[in-house]
C-alpha cells in the first residue's frame, strides 16, 4: 500500500516536472487539472487542488509515508516569508510543484514547493471594509483566482502573476468584501460573499471562470413570496445576513453543493428581526446541476441568533458507521459551541454535542451586557475538523471562551459600517480549546485534550493514524488518532489559525502550515508574556511564515 | 441581615457618651455620610410616593436631597432650599475620610461611594433641567439606584459593600475610642472589637449593656453568648479569621505588595493620542469609551473586566498594537500606537508620568495589573472615566 502509494506520487512529480519545463505558457490547458481531476482529487497524492482537498471537504488522506512511528522524526524542510500586516489564514494550493499562498491583505504568491523559493509575487491593496484575512486562491485552465477584500475576483497568470481579468463581484461593495478560497466546479467559480455583519445580505454565486462572468445568484434570505420569507418580521430580512464566509462542500454525483449561511443581523438586537430567521444559521444543500440554483434541503442550527454564533465551519460530507450501518453523513460545527452531524440526504439530525462551555445561550443580550459562552471566536471555528473512515472518528479543534455581550436600543444602517444593535462582546475569564475525537459510531467523544489555547486550525488526518492540527500559541501538533497521545509538535512561534495540507514531492511527502499575526480572531492577550508552548516560548510574531515539513 | 444593618445604625452605642470629637473620626465621618444619604433618600421618596402638584415642590425636593448631598461647601448648594442633612453632606464627610492620607482597607468602598454620591447628585442636577414629569422621574429613579449604592450592602466587602460593607467589614466600624483587640483569639474583655488586619471580625459586648443594642453601623452574622459578655460576628467574620491562620504569611505579603507598579506614560503622549483614538478607534469603541461595536475601552466596566481576566498592562498593549484597529491591525506607526496606549491610560485615570509608553514591547509591562484604579479622580463617575486634555 505505501509503496504504491509511494510510486503514484513519484510518476505524478515526474510528470509535473516534464510538463513544467516543456510547456511554460502556452499549451498550459493539459497542465491543469480537468473537471474529472477535481472530482478525482483525493487520489492525487502529489497535488493539493482544492480547499480542503476534495469536493467532500474532508482533509484526510489514505497511504500516507507519515505514520505514528516516524512523525516524531519530522523536520521543517523550509519557510518562506509573506506579508505579516493581519492573519494567515490560507489553505495552499499545490499544483505541479508550485505551490500557491495568500496573505491577509490579499498579496498572492507562487513558491517552489520543493524549497519554498519565490516564482512570483502578486501585491494587491485593497480597501478594507471589515478586517484583513484571505483563505487562498483556485487554480485552474493556466490562471489563479482569487477573491478580495475589495469585493473583487481577479484571474491572474499562473506563471507570471499577472492579472488575466478582474470583475466586480459583489453587488455591494461598501458592505460586502470576501475572505472565502473559490472553488472551481465544472466551468465554474463558486464564491461566498461576507457581508454578515455590515448590512448585507449574503449570497453564493458562480462566475463563469474563463471571463468571469456572472452565472448565478443564490441569495441566504428568501424574498417577498419564497418560502421561509415570513420568519423575518416587517422589511428586517433587507438586511438580514446570512453571509457565507468559508468553504462548502460538492457532492458532484447529483451536482449537489452544500453550504453554510452565518448570523442574522443585527447580529445582537433579536427584537427587530421577530422570528427564526431563515437561512440565517443554516446548512442548505443547493441543487447546481441547472441553470438555476433550487434549494434540495436546510437545516437551521440556531433559529433567531443573537449571539453571532454562525456555522463557521466548513460541510465535510462523509459516509460513515452509525450505531453499526454505514449512512451519508454531513458535519457543521457553530459558534455556539455545538459539533453536528446530519444526513447528508435529508438534512435530518442524526446527533449533535457541545464541544465548548455553553451558558446564557437563551438570553438575548441586554444593553447592560451579559455574560453568554462561547465567545464571539468561539465555540467550533472556520477550520473546522477532518473524518478518519480508520477510525470511523471526526477530529475537530474547538475554542473555550465566554463573553459579555451588549445590545443597543436600535440598529441603524450605514454603509461599510458594522451592522450589530451591539457590541461585539469583550472577552470574561478563560480563553483556552480543545482538540475533540468524536465517535461516529455513538456521537460521543472518543478522546479530548484540554489545551491552554483556543484552538481553530482545522484537521488534517492520514489513514497511517496521524491527525495533524496547529493552535493560536504556534504549536503544529500531531496526534494520535487512537488516543489522543501527542506523538509531534513543533513551534512556530506565530499564530496557526489556517488548516494543515499535504502533498509529495521529489519522492517526499510534505506538510505546510501557515503561521502569523494574531489578528482580530484571536486577540490572546497572554502572547506577550511567551505563553506556555508544549516546548519553547511563544516568541512574538513579527512574521507570517508558510512552513513545510517533511520526514529525514 | 441588611435591615438589621438599616434600623438599628441609628440606635445609640452603648456607653459611648461622645468623647471630644478628636481630628479625625473616621467612623463618625461614615455614620454622617449615612444619616446625610438618608436624608436625601427620604427627600426623593417623600416626592416621589406623593401627590404634589406643580414644578415648584418637585424642585424643591430635587434641591433639598442634592444639598444634604454634596453639603454647603459645593457649587451646587441652595441655601433656600433647605438642608434636610448636617450641612456638611455626604461628600463633605467622605472627602474627610479621603483626605486622610495612606489607604486602608475601606478605602476602596467609600471611593465607590463617593463616585456614585457624584452620579446621584449628576441626576438630580439633570432632573432640575427637565419638562417632562416623565424625565424628572427617571432622573430620580437613577439618583435613587446611585445612592442604594453608596448605602451598599452589610454582607459585601469592596467596593460594592458601600458604605454598610466597610462600616459591617472593617476597622471603620469600630467607633472613635472604643477598645479593640486582636480578632484572632476570643475576646477576654467587653466592650471591645476583635480586628483582623483591618477586617472586622467581631463585637464583644457586657452582657449588662447588650440589650441596649447593636452598635451603630454593625451588622451580625452569628452570635455567641458567653458568661460575661455576647460575641457579635460580623458579615465578614470567617473571612477574617481564616486570614489569622496565614498570619505570618500575610505580613510578608503585605511587605511586597507595596505600591503596585504604575504604567509609564506622558501627558504629552496622551494628548497626542487623543487625536488618535478619534481618528482610527472612536468608530467602534465611541466617543465615551464605553463601547459601540467593540467593547468597552476605559472606566468601570473595562477595568473590571480586566482585573477579572487577569490582564496586565502588557496584555493590553498586545491588543492594541497587534489587533487593533480591528479593521486593519497593525496599520499604525509604533509611536501612533504608543500615543494611543497613553491616551487609555489618561482616560483609565491612571496618572501620567516622566516615562513614556514603550513604542516597543517591554517586560515591565506585565508587571502592571489592571483594575479599577483606588483614588481616582474620575471626571465622568458614572462611567468611571477621567477626561483627557
Ligand atoms: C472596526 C472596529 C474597531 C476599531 C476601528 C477598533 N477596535 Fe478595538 N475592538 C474591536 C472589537 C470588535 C473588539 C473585541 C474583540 C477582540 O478583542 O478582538 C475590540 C477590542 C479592543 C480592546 C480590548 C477590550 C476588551 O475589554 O476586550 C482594546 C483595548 C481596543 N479594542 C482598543 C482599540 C484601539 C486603541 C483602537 C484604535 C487604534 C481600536 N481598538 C480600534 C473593534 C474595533
Amino acid at each position: 500500500m505505501l509503496q504504491r502509494t509511494l510510486l503514484l506520487g513519484l510518476l505524478a512529480a515526474f510528470v509535473a516536472t516534464v510538463s513544467g519545463v516543456g510547456t511554460a505558457r502556452v499549451g498550459a490547458q493539459s497542465a491543469w487539472p480537468s473537471a474529472d481531476a477535481y472530482v478525482a482529487a483525493d487520489k492525487d497524492s502529489a497535488n493539493w487542488i482544492l480547499p480542503a482537498r476534495n469536493y467532500s471537504g474532508n482533509r484526510y488522506v489514505s497511504g500516507a509515508q507519515i505514520t505514528t512511528a516516524n512523525v516524531g522524526t519530522l523536520k521543517r524542510a523550509w519557510t518562506a516569508n509573506v506579508d505579516a500586516r493581519g492573519p494567515l489564514e490560507v489553505a495552499p494550493i499545490v499544483w505541479n510543484g508550485t505551490m500557491y499562498v495568500t496573505s491577509s491583505h490579499n498579496d498572492v504568491y507562487a513558491l517552489d514547493a520543493q524549497t519554498g523559493a519565490l516564482k512570483w509575487h502578486f501585491p494587491y491593496k485593497p480597501h478594507v471594509i471589515a478586517f484583513s484575512a484571505n483563505r487562498g486562491v483556485a487554480i485552474g485552465d493556466g490562471k489563479v483566482y482569487e477573491a478580495t477584500l475589495d469585493g473583487h475576483l481577479i484571474a491572474l497568470d499562473a506563471m507570471t502573476g499577472k492579472p488575466v481579468w478582474n470583475v466586480v463581484a459583489a453587488h455591494d461593495v461598501s458592505n460586502t468584501f470576501f475572505t472565502m478560497q473559490p472553488v472551481p466546479y465544472k466551468n465554474m467559480l463558486l464564491l461566498g460573499a461576507s457581508n454578515g455583519d455590515w448590512g448585507g445580505i449574503g449570497y453564493l454565486s458562480a462566475f463563469d471562470a474563463a471571463t468571469g462572468k456572472r452565472l448565478w445568484d443564490w441569495k441566504t434570505i428568501p424574498g417577498p413570496g419564497e418560502p421561509g420569507h415570513n420568519t423575518w418580521s416587517g422589511d428586517s430580512w433587507k438586511r438580514g445576513g446570512g453571509a457565507i464566509w468559508s468553504g462548502l462542500a460538492i457532492d458532484p454525483t447529483t451536482s449537489t453543493v452544500y453550504v453554510d449561511a452565518g448570523n442574522p443581523q443585527p447580529d445582537f438586537l433579536g427584537t427587530t428581526r421577530k422570528g427564526a430567521n431563515l437561512y440565517t444559521n443554516s446548512m442548505v444543500a443547493i441543487d447546481i446541476s441547472g441553470a438555476q440554483p433550487k434549494i434540495k434541503w436546510y437545516h437551521q442550527f440556531i433559529p433567531h441568533d443573537t449571539h453571532d454564533w454562525d456555522p463557521a465551519m466548513p460541510p465535510v460530507l462523509f459516509t460513515g458507521s452509525v450505531a453499526g450501518s454505514a449512512r451519508s453523513l454531513v458535519a457543521a460545527g457553530d459558534k455556539g459551541g455545538n459539533f453536528w452531524v446530519l444526513d447528508a440526504g435529508t438534512g435530518a439530525v442524526v446527533y449533535h454535542l457541545a464541544v465548548s462551555t455553553q451558558k446564557g445561550q437563551n438570553t438575548e443580550p441586554s444593553r447592560k451586557g451579559d455574560i453568554a459562552c462561547p465567545n464571539t471566536n468561539g465555540g467550533v471555528e472556520f477550520n473546522g475538523g477532518s473524518y478518519m473512515p480508520d477510525t470511523n472518528a471526526f477530529y475537530v479543534p474547538s475554542v473555550d471562551q465566554c463573553g459579555i455581550w451588549k445590545s443597543q436600543g436600535t440598529a441603524t444602517y450605514v454603509a461599510g459600517q458594522f451592522y450589530l444593535g451591539g457590541a461585539f462582546p469583550a472577552l470574561y475569564g478563560p480563553s483556552t480549546g480543545y482538540m475533540n475525537a468524536v465517535d461516529i459510531g455513538t456521537g460521543k467523544f472518543l478522546w479530548r485534550k484540554h489545551l491552554a489555547f483556543p484552538q481553530i486550525g482545522g484537521a488534517l488526518s492520514m489513514s497511517t493514524g496521524v491527525v495533524f492540527t496547529g493552535g493560536v500559541n504556534g504549536d503544529f501538533t500531531a496526534y494520535d488518532a487512537k488516543s489522543g497521545e501527542v506523538l509531534w509538535h513543533y513551534p512556530t512561534g506565530m499564530t496557526i489559525q489556517a488548516p494543515a495540507g499535504t502533498y509529495t514531492l521529489g519522492g517526499k511527502q510534505f506538510v505546510v502550515i501557515a503561521a502569523g499575526p494574531a489578528g482580530v480572531n484571536f486577540a490572546d492577550p497572554r502572547f506577550n508574556k511567551g505563553a506556555p508552548t508544549l516546548e519553547g516560548k511563544y516568541s512574538h510574531p513579527t512574521a507570517a511564515q508558510i512552513s513545510a515539513f517533511t520526514l529525514p | 441581615m441588611r435591615t438589621v444593618a438599616l434600623s438599628l445604625a441609628a440606635l445609640v452605642f452603648f456607653g459611648s457618651s461622645a468623647p471630644p470629637r478628636p481630628a479625625r473620626d473616621d467612623h463618625g465621618s461614615a455614620m454622617s455620610a449615612l444619616a446625610d444619604v438618608r436624608a436625601a433618600v427620604a427627600e426623593i421618596v417623600r416626592i416621589e410616593d406623593g401627590y404634589a402638584v406643580g414644578h415648584g415642590a418637585y424642585l424643591r425636593a430635587a434641591h433639598r436631597a442634592m444639598n444634604a448631598l454634596v453639603g454647603r461647601r459645593d457649587d451646587g448648594y441652595a441655601p433656600s432650599f433647605g438642608d434636610p442633612g448636617d450641612g456638611i453632606g455626604t461628600l463633605g464627610h467622605l472627602d474627610r475620610m479621603l483626605d486622610q492620607s495612606g489607604s486602608s482597607l475601606w478605602t476602596p468602598a467609600v471611593e465607590g461611594a463617593k463616585a456614585n454620591v457624584l452620579a446621584a447628585a449628576a441626576s438630580l442636577q439633570s432632573s432640575l433641567g427637565q419638562k417632562e414629569m416623565e424625565d424628572y422621574e427617571a432622573d430620580l429613579t437613577q439618583a435613587l439606584a446611585s445612592l442604594a449604592l453608596v448605602v451598599g450592602r452589610a454582607t459585601e466587602t469592596g467596593v460594592l459593600g458601600g458604605l454598610d460593607g466597610a462600616l459591617a467589614n472593617t476597622a471603620l466600624g469600630v467607633p472613635a475610642g472604643a477598645t479593640t483587640v486582636s480578632g484572632c483569639a476570643a475576646p477576654n474583655r467587653a466592650p471591645a472589637y476583635g480586628i483582623v488586619a483591618g477586617r472586622l471580625a467581631y463585637v464583644a459586648l457586657p452582657r449588662s449593656s447588650a440589650s441596649a443594642g447593636i452598635p451603630n453601623g454593625f451588622a451580625v452574622s452569628r452570635v455567641e453568648v458567653a458568661p460575661a459578655w455576647v460575641v457579635l460576628y460580623a458579615p465578614a467574620a470567617r473571612a477574617a479569621i481564616a486570614l489569622c491562620r496565614a498570619g505570618s504569611r500575610m505580613r510578608r505579603m503585605r511587605a511586597v505588595a507595596a505600591p503596585g507598579a504604575q504604567p509609564p506614560y506622558t501627558a504629552a503622549q496622551a494628548h497626542a493620542g487623543s487625536a488618535i483614538y478619534r481618528r482610527a478607534c472612536l468608530q467602534c469603541h465611541g466617543a465615551d469609551l464605553q463601547g459601540a461595536a467593540g467593547p468597552a475601552v476605559a472606566g468601570t466596566e473595562f477595568l473590571t473586566n480586566a482585573q477579572h481576566n487577569k490582564w496586565t498592562l502588557g496584555d493590553m498593549r498586545t491588543t492594541v498594537f497587534e489587533n487593533m484597529p480591528f479593521s486593519n491591525p497593525g496599520s499604525l506607526a509604533p509611536q501612533q500606537y504608543a500615543d494611543v496606549m497613553a491616551f487609555l491610560l489618561a482616560s483609565n485615570c491612571y496618572a501620567a508620568g516622566t516615562q513614556p509608553f514603550p513604542t516597543a514591547a517591554a517586560p515591565t509591562l506585565a508587571k502592571v495589573k489592571l483594575g479599577p484604579i483606588h483614588g481616582a479622580r474620575l471626571s465622568n463617575p458614572r462611567l468611571g472615566t477621567c477626561s483627557v486634555r
